[in-house]
C-alpha cells in the first residue's frame, strides 16, 4: 500500500500574479518576464497589460507548457514520416545534453482529434521509467496545435540495422547482452501492465553507450480486463504470433514474448527469421517450423476465428531440437531452450517475461558482454530520425510492403 | 526480480503531478481563482470600455444589470464590478459537472474506468483553470471523449456526437489541445477499481482457508479462517459464528458496497488528489465492513507504526468519502434525502446562473478561438514554412480565380477541374 508523502508539486508557478507575461518579442526572456510577474504581483496591477486587445493573457497551464517548450532548442530535421517529423535538439541550458524531438503530424484521415498513436505513446512513456525503455523527457504543444515529444537521444541505430550491417561482427556473449536488455524492457512493461504490441528490431534503439532502448509505444495498451476484447491487428507481421494471425481477441504479455523471440532469432541468424508477404503466408512460415497446431498441442486453438486446421501445404510436424541447434548455433543449448520457450505457439505454454528472465541461459557461460564493450555501428542521428518517424506496424525493408495496420479507431474494438 | 507497487506508484505521473496535501490543493485553487477573476474583470472592463465608446446607452443598461462587488482594484474603473465566483463556488461548480459527467458516462454505457478517467481529467483540468474562464459545459464533453480514447474504449467521435444533444464534432474537439495541455499531457489515471477486485479475491481465498501468508506470519491459514468466521458485524460488536458460505456472502456484500463508493463519492470528491488508489479502495471497503477490512489489513500488514499510520489515513479518507452527498447510508431517511436533493438543486441552479455572469468573454466561443489560434500560428510564423507557403499559394490561387471574369472554375464531384 503506497503511503503518501507530502510531496510538493513539481510546478512552480511564478506567481500568484494574474498578470500575463507581456506579449511580443520579449517572450523569450523568461527570467526577466518571471521577475516582472512577481514584481507586479506585489503591487497594484499595471493597467496597460490588461487592455491589450486580443491578448487574453496566458493560462496557468499555457504558461507551464511554455516553460517546458523553452527548455529546449530545436535543431535540424532528422527525418520525416507519415506520422511524425523528428528534429535534433538540446536543452537550452546545456547544449551538450542532446535530445530528439518528435513532432507529431496532424493526421488528416483521423477525424477524432489527437491521434491514438500519439496518445498511447505519451501515455505510456510518461509512466515507464526504465534504463532499457526510451525516456520521454517532456511533452509540449505549439501554437499550431502540434504535439512534440522530447525523447532521449539515441544515436547508435537499432537492432535491425545492427544485424544488417555486414561490417560489424559480434559474438554469442554480445547476443546474450542485447537479448537480456530487451528482455528486461519487456519484463518492465508487463510488470506495469503494459503491452507493447509492436516489438521488432527497428523499434529497439541503441544509445551512445551501447544500451538498448525499447521505443515506439504507438500501439501499446494496458492489459485488458479479463473478458474484454482487444484488436488482433497489431504487431508488424514478421513478429506477429500465431494466435493473433488466427484472430485472437483475448491475449496478454505472451504476444510480446513471441515478438521478442523473433527479434533475438534474427540477431543470431542475421536475416529475417520468418519473412512473408501476406498474413496467410505468415501462418505458413510459422507452421512450417513449429508445426500445425491442433487441439492436442494447443487446447482451444480451433475456437479462434481465423483458425485454419491445415495449411496450404498440408499438416506439418514441428521441427525438433536439432533444427534449432543447427540454425542458432550461437545461442548454445540453453539459449535454444530459452528461444523455444519464447517461440512456443500455444500462448498459455509460452514463457512469461518473468520466466524468460529467470532462465539459466543468462547466468551460464558465456557471460554477457558489458555494454560499453558491445560492438556498435554508429547509425548516426539520421538513423534515429528514420526509426522514430515510423508509424507503428510499418516495416521499411525492401522485402515487405508497408504493413497495412488497420488500427481503425472508428470500426474496431481496441 | 521484484518491484513493489509502491515503487511503481511513485514513478507515476499521478503521484508526481497530481497528488497534493490539503493545503497545497487549497493554495493551487486560490491561485487559479485569483488569476481567473482578475482576467475576467479586465476582459469585461475592456469590453465595456469599447462598448461605451460605441454606444453609451447600451453600456448604461449593462451596468445596471451586473451584480455587486466587494472591492479590489481593476485596471479600468467601472461603477459596478463583475461578481466573480469564489474558490468554494468554483469547486462546487466543477463537482456538479463531475456528477453530470458520471450520468453521461452511464448514458453512454461507458465502462467504469472510462467515465472515471473523464471525471478525473475534469478535476485535474480545473485545478489550473477556472470554470469562469472555460465553462465546464464546453470542456466536459471533450474530457469524456479524450478519456474514451485514452482508455481504448473506441467510441468514434461521429457516434459520440450523434447521441449528445446540440453537439458537433467541432465543439467536442475545439478544447482538446487546451485540455491535454491543462492535463500536462498526463493521460494515465490510476484507479482503485482493480485493487479492490484483487483485495476482494484475496479475502475470499482467506475465508476458504487458502490465505496467502506473509513470511514468518504468526497465524496459520486455518487460524485466519477461524478468526474471520467469528468477526463481529459492527466494530466492538459480539463475535459471530458464520459458515464459510455466509462469510463469502458477507465479503461479496462488502465488495458491492465498496464498488459503489468507488464509482460515486471517490470520483466526486478530492480523493484522487489526496490519497493513493490503494488507500481509496481500502477506505471504501472500510466503510462497507469495518471489522472485515481491519482484519484483512492486519493479516497483510503486521502491527507496526506503519499499521497505525495507515489506519489514520484511511479514517481521514473515510471522512472525506462519507461526507459526499451521494454517500447514502441507512442513517438518512427518505424524506431527508428528498429535501437535501431539492435544496442542492436550487443551490446549483443559482450557482450556474451566477457563473453565467462572470464568464471570461474572451473564452466563450472555443470553436472560434481554436480556429483563430491556428490562424495566429500562421501569422506568427510558427507553422512550418512550407505549410504556410502552400496555404498562401492556395489562397492566392483562389483569389485570382474568383477575380476571373466568370468567377472560379467549377469542380466536378471527383475534384477534377472542368476542362
Amino acid at each position: 500500500m503506497a503511503t503518501k508523502v507530502s510531496s510538493s508539486p513539481a510546478f512552480s508557478s511564478p506567481a500568484l500574479s494574474p498578470r500575463p507575461n507581456p506579449p511580443g518579442p520579449s517572450g523569450r526572456a523568461v527570467p526577466k518576464a518571471k521577475a516582472l510577474a512577481i514584481l507586479n504581483a506585489t503591487k497594484s496591477p499595471a493597467p496597460s497589460v490588461a487592455s491589450t486587445p486580443g491578448d487574453g493573457g496566458m493560462d496557468l497551464s499555457e504558461k507551464m507548457n511554455d516553460e517546458v517548450r523553452r527548455q529546449f532548442v530545436i535543431g535540424g530535421r532528422l527525418g520525416e514520416g507519415t506520422y511524425a517529423t523528428v528534429y535534433a535538439g538540446h536543452y537550452r541550458h546545456d547544449p551538450t545534453s542532446l535530445v530528439a524531438i518528435k513532432k507529431i503530424k496532424v493526421n488528416a484521415d483521423f477525424k477524432d482529434g489527437i491521434a491514438m498513436d500519439a496518445i498511447r505513446e505519451i501515455k505510456f512513456l510518461s509512466e515507464l521509467h526504465h534504463p532499457n525503455i526510451i525516456s520521454l523527457h517532456a511533452v509540449f504543444s505549439t501554437k499550431d496545435q502540434n504535439l512534440s515529444l522530447v525523447l532521449e537521444h539515441l544515436p547508435a541505430g537499432d537492432l535491425e540495422g545492427l544485424w544488417k550491417n555486414g561490417s560489424i561482427s559480434y559474438t554469442s556473449a554480445d547476443i546474450k547482452a542485447w537479448s537480456n536488455m530487451l528482455a528486461q524492457a519487456v519484463w518492465f512493461c508487463h510488470e506495469n501492465f503494459v503491452l507493447h504490441r509492436d516489438i521488432k528490431g527497428n523499434n529497439v534503439l541503441i544509445a551512445a553507450d551501447g544500451t538498448l532502448k525499447l521505443a515506439d509505444f504507438g500501439l501499446a495498451r494496458s492489459f485488458a480486463e479479463p473478458g474484454r476484447p482487444m484488436t488482433h491487428q497489431v504487431i508488424t507481421r514478421f513478429y506477429r504470433p500465431l494466435e493473433l494471425l488466427y484472430g485472437a481477441r483475448h491475449y496478454g504479455g505472451c504476444v510480446d514474448i513471441w515478438s521478442m523471440g523473433i527479434v533475438i532469432a534474427e540477431l543470431v541468424i542475421r536475416e529475417f527469421f520468418l519473412p512473408s508477404e501476406t498474413d496467410i503466408q505468415q501462418v505458413h512460415m510459422i507452421t512450417e517450423i513449429f508445426g500445425t497446431p491442433t487441439e492436442e498441442t494447443w487446447p482451444g486453438v480451433s475456437m479462434l476465428p481465423n483458425y485454419l486446421p491445415i495449411g496450404p501445404s498440408g499438416f506439418k510436424h514441428p521441427l525438433g531440437t536439432s533444427y534449432f541447434m543447427q540454425r542458432f548455433p550461437l545461442l548454445g543449448a540453453d539459449g535454444v531452450e530459452l528461444l523455444r520457450g519464447m517461440l512456443t505457439v500455444d500462448p498459455a505454454k509460452r514463457f512469461t517475461a518473468n520466466e524468460v528472465l529467470r532462465h539459466s541461459y543468462w547466468t551460464n557461460a558465456p557471460t554477457p558482454t558489458k555494454k560499453e564493450m558491445l560492438p556498435k555501428a554508429g547509425g548516426g542521428l539520421k538513423a534515429m530520425g528514420e526509426d522514430l518517424k515510423r508509424r507503428g506496424g510499418e516495416a521499411d525493408t525492401g522485402r515487405v510492403d508497408k504493413v497495412a495496420r488497420k488500427l481503425d479507431f472508428a470500426s474496431m474494438v481496441q | 526480480m521484484r518491484l513493489t507497487e509502491d515503487d511503481l506508484y511513485r514513478t507515476s505521473t499521478q503521484y508526481k503531478h497530481w497528488s497534493f496535501t490539503p493545503s497545497q490543493l487549497a493554495a493551487q485553487r486560490r491561485t487559479t481563482n485569483i488569476q481567473a477573476s482578475e482576467r475576467v474583470k479586465a476582459a469585461v472592463a475592456r469590453q465595456r470600455a469599447q462598448r461605451s465608446l460605441l454606444d453609451a446607452s447600451a453600456s448604461e443598461s449593462e451596468r445596471a444589470g451586473s451584480g455587486v462587488e466587494n472591492g479590489g482594484d481593476t485596471p479600468v474603473r467601472v461603477d459596478k464590478e463583475v461578481n466573480c465566483l469564489t474558490v468554494t463556488e468554483e469547486k462546487r461548480l466543477v463537482d456538479v459537472f463531475c456528477a453530470r459527467a458520471l450520468d453521461l458516462g452511464k448514458f453512454l454505457k461507458f465502462p467504469t474506468e472510462v467515465t472515471a478517467t473523464g471525471i478525473q481529467f475534469l478535476r485535474r483540468f480545473y485545478l489550473f483553470n477556472s470554470p469562469m474562464t472555460y465553462e465546464p459545459q464546453t470542456i466536459s464533453p471533450c474530457a469524456m471523449f479524450v478519456a474514451n480514447k485514452v482508455e481504448n474504449h473506441g467510441l468514434p467521435l461521429e457516434r459520440y456526437v450523434a447521441v449528445l444533444p446540440n453537439m458537433t464534432t467541432d465543439k467536442v474537439l475545439a478544447p482538446e489541445y487546451l485540455l491535454v495541455q491543462g492535463l500536462r499531457f498526463n493521460f494515465q489515471v490510476r484507479h482503485p477499481f482493480n485493487g479492490l477486485k484483487g483485495g476482494h479475491l484475496e479475502m475470499i481465498e482467506m475465508a476458504r482457508g487458502n490465505a496467502n501468508l506473509l513470511p514468518n506470519a504468526e497465524k496459520t491459514k486455518e487460524q485466519l479462517q477461524q478468526e474471520m468466521l467469528q468477526l463481529p458485524r459492527k466494530p466492538n460488536g459480539p463475535a459471530q459464528s458464520l459458515s464459510v458460505a455466509q462469510l463469502e456472502k458477507r465479503i461479496e456484500n462488502a465488495y458491492g458496497f465498496a464498488s459503489i463508493v468507488l464509482k460515486g463519492p471517490a470520483q466526486l470528491t478530492d480523493a484522487y488528489f489526496l490519497y493513493t488508489p490503494s488507500q481509496i479502495w481500502f477506505t471504501a471497503h472500510l466503510l462497507a465492513d469495518e471489522p472485515l477490512t481491519l482484519f484483512y489489513l492486519s493479516a497483510k500488514v503486521p502491527t507496526s507504526p506503519i499499521h497505525s499510520k495507515i489506519i489514520s489515513t484511511l479514517r481521514s479518507c473515510a471522512d472525506l468519502l462519507s461526507s459526499h452527498s451521494s454517500y447514502t447510508t441507512d442513517q438518512i431517511s427518505k424524506e431527508e434525502k428528498v429535501a437535501r436533493e431539492k435544496k442542492e438543486k436550487e443551490e446549483v441552479s443559482a450557482l450556474i446562473k451566477k457563473a453565467k455572469h462572470c464568464r471570461d468573454p474572451d473564452k466563450i466561443d472555443l470553436v472560434k478561438l481554436n480556429l483563430a489560434q491556428k490562424r495566429d500560428a500562421v501569422a506568427g510564423g510558427s507553422l512550418e514554412e512550407s505549410k504556410a507557403k502552400r496555404r498562401k499559394l492556395e489562397r492566392e490561387g483562389y483569389q485570382k480565380e474568383s477575380d476571373d471574369f466568370w468567377g472560379p472554375e467549377l469542380k466536378k464531384a471527383n475534384g477534377a477541374k472542368v476542362a
